[in-house]
């Protein structure tokens, strides 16, 4: 009993998302999955973008026969029976949902049963490949998750998605812990920017949600503190672009008073779609190319808990 | 906590500790004001532009403040009554004599005027009379005005620059703490004594930092002061 709870302590989930479609995020997880694995620890990778499912391609795995959506509709009872075992040593894969539509919208209980199978899964990371956008779905995994990681491009429309994807998540957490359903409703409608409250920035909805019953205000002021996503700034290709990761830890510091750590960047390099294109992974293809040595970067700072810091820039 | 923009105080808005060096408070700023230029794309959807101006002349202001030894130590003073900032202990040790802030160097500054007219109306087109209001003398910390080179100042001479700086509050020795550039040679910059400057190419490491130090673009300091000092050595 006591092994399997050192087990389960042990054991660390990370998620990755971002909001916008196309700007690396499978790319990420899965040659972050690479570098763990080449560190002898064991992982398992989880496509959980129930919508366009691709995490499979970037580590060269051809479309599997068992995916995720056979363990949501239960066709298959254990969670072992839809892990593919890669050609990397401790590195496994749970494919996407390629099927079954409905899954791209589970409901509590089929996520609820998602989460208790992963806990007991021997595993010391379980990365989750989140898809595009801002449901529910996504946000409650990254809500879940040990340690969030944003992916964002250097160019405003990435960086708007960023945006939209912390409020968001921020604001379902604070729905979470509160239970007052006038406080609930007040949370909703300040999600939409241009509420006529005059709510702008989460420091506008405590204030207001003060008004209403000051120690729930409290208890989100300690949400706020407690919520801490990383950011990685891929497609980095000039000195300004790695730049923009401190200057969006700042923005976010001062606009929503979060702690955004900035893990790292990843350059653009052909080598990534060269990798893609020969349908092998990029840490695997090209090892040594800027990229692929970027990503072992953020390995680094994430399994240390440190963060890039401005001595990078000079 | 949790704080509204406004609410920030001048250490948060920079993002330094309150125990950080004047050199570490110049870098900082050096950085933030890149962060809050009107088009940085990471305020993209998140600030609008007369929020980017209201934090962007904050950061001057805070700047201003922390950069100047006495403005500084009046100013965490305010920031230890609203309980912002703890009792300083260590501080005794290192500094046996503790002085009160001297506030009796401020007639010094208003004495500053009437030195830099003759310089500044010595320039080749007619000027209108200097429109900058003469420094306060006050000791309440009123906020400067974002402050772009004085309209009176057509080229950068060694003159107009120490005009600048003093205007800008700020002695050879904060400049040289910010810069780490020697106060002899900052002071020859501003006699131009052109013959004791090291190399050019040092001079013209050294110009765009004392020109950012003050607030000044540092192309167009650098620039200016180069042709003037080349003119003067080729004689
Ligand atoms: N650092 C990089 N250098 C060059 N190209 C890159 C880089 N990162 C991503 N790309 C390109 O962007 C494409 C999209 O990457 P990826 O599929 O990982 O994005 P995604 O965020 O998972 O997309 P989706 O939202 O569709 O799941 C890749 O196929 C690759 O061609
Ligand atoms: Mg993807």
């Amino acid at each position: 009993m006591i092994e399997l709870q050192d087990a389960l302590r042990r054991k660390e989930i990370w998620a990755v998302g971002g909001g916008k479609g196309g700007i690396g995020k499978s790319l990420i997880t899965g040659n972050i999955g690479i570098s763990l694995a080449r560190l002898k620890k064991k992982v398992l990778l989880v496509d959980a973008d129930l919508g366009g499912a691709n995490l499979h391609t970037t580590l060269g795995i051809g479309v599997p026969e068992m995916t995720l959506s056979d363990f949501l509709s239960r066709r298959v009872e254990n969670i072992q029976d839809v892990i593919i075992q890669s050609e990397i040593k401790n590195l496994s894969l749970i494919s996407g949902a390629q099927d079954f539509l409905d899954a791209a919208n589970p409901n509590f209980s089929q996520k609820t049963r998602l989460l208790r199978h992963l806990e007991t899964v021997d595993a010391d990371y379980i990365l989750l490949d989140l898809g595009a956008g801002t449901s529910y779905n996504i946000l409650d995994f990254f809500l879940f998750s040990d340690q969030g990681i944003l992916v964002v491009l250097p160019e405003p429309t990435a960086i708007e998605n960023a945006y939209r994807f912390i409020k968001s998540a921020f604001y379902r957490r604070f729905k979470k812990v509160v239970t007052h359903q006038g406080i609930k409703d007040l949370i909703d409608a300040a999600m939409d920017q241009k509420n006529t409250m005059g709510i702008r920035t989460p420091y506008d909805l405590i204030e207001r949600v003060k008004l209403m019953e000051r120690e729930v205000g409290e208890i989100l002021e300690l949400e706020i503190t407690k919520f801490r996503p990383k950011l990685i700034v891929n497609q980095v290709r000039t000195k300004g672009d790695i730049q923009i990761g401190f200057s969006i830890k700042s923005a976010c510091n001062k606009y929503f008073g979060i702690n955004l750590e900035y893990l790292g960047y990843v350059e653009y390099d052909d080598s990534v779609w060269q990798s893609i294109r020969s349908k092998r992974p990029l840490a695997v293809e090209y090892p040594y190319s800027r990229p692929a040595r970027c990503i072992e970067r953020i390995v680094h700072n994430l399994l240390r808990k440190e963060q890039l810091t401005l001595s990078t820039l000079y | 906590m949790v704080k509204k923009i406004e609410d920030l105080n001048y250490y948060e808005l920079l993002e330094i500790d309150p125990r950080a060096s004047t050199q570490e408070v110049y870098r900082a700023y050096d950085r933030i004001k890149k962060v809050y230029e009107p088009n940085s794309v990471a305020l993209y959807s998140l600030f609008s532009p007369e929020e980017t101006a209201i934090l962007r002349q904050r950061i001057e202001e805070a700047y201003r403040t922390l950069i100047n030894d006495p403005k500084r130590k009046e100013y965490d003073m305010v920031l230890r009554e609203l309980r912002e900032l703890p009792e300083p202990e260590p501080e005794a040790q290192r500094m046996p004599t503790y002085q009160p802030p001297p506030v009796q160097q401020r007639p010094v500054v208003v004495r500053k005027p009437a030195e830099r007219e003759p310089f500044l109306g010595n320039e080749t087109r007619p000027q209108p009379a200097p429109s900058a209001p003469p420094p306060q003398q006050a000791e309440v910390p009123v906020p400067e005005q974002p402050r772009p080179a004085p309209l009176t100042i057509t080229e950068f001479t060694g003159t107009a620059i120490r005009a600048v700086r003093e205007n800008a509050g700020l002695s050879i020795r904060d400049v040289a703490g910010i810069t780490k550039i020697s106060e002899r040679y900052l002071g020859y910059i501003e006699k131009e004594e052109f013959k004791k400057l090291p190399a050019r190419a040092y001079l013209k490491g050294f110009l765009p930092q004392y020109a950012k130090a003050i607030g000044l673009d540092p192309e167009r300091m650098t620039g200016d002061y180069l042709r003037r000092y080349d003119a003067a050595m080729e004689r």
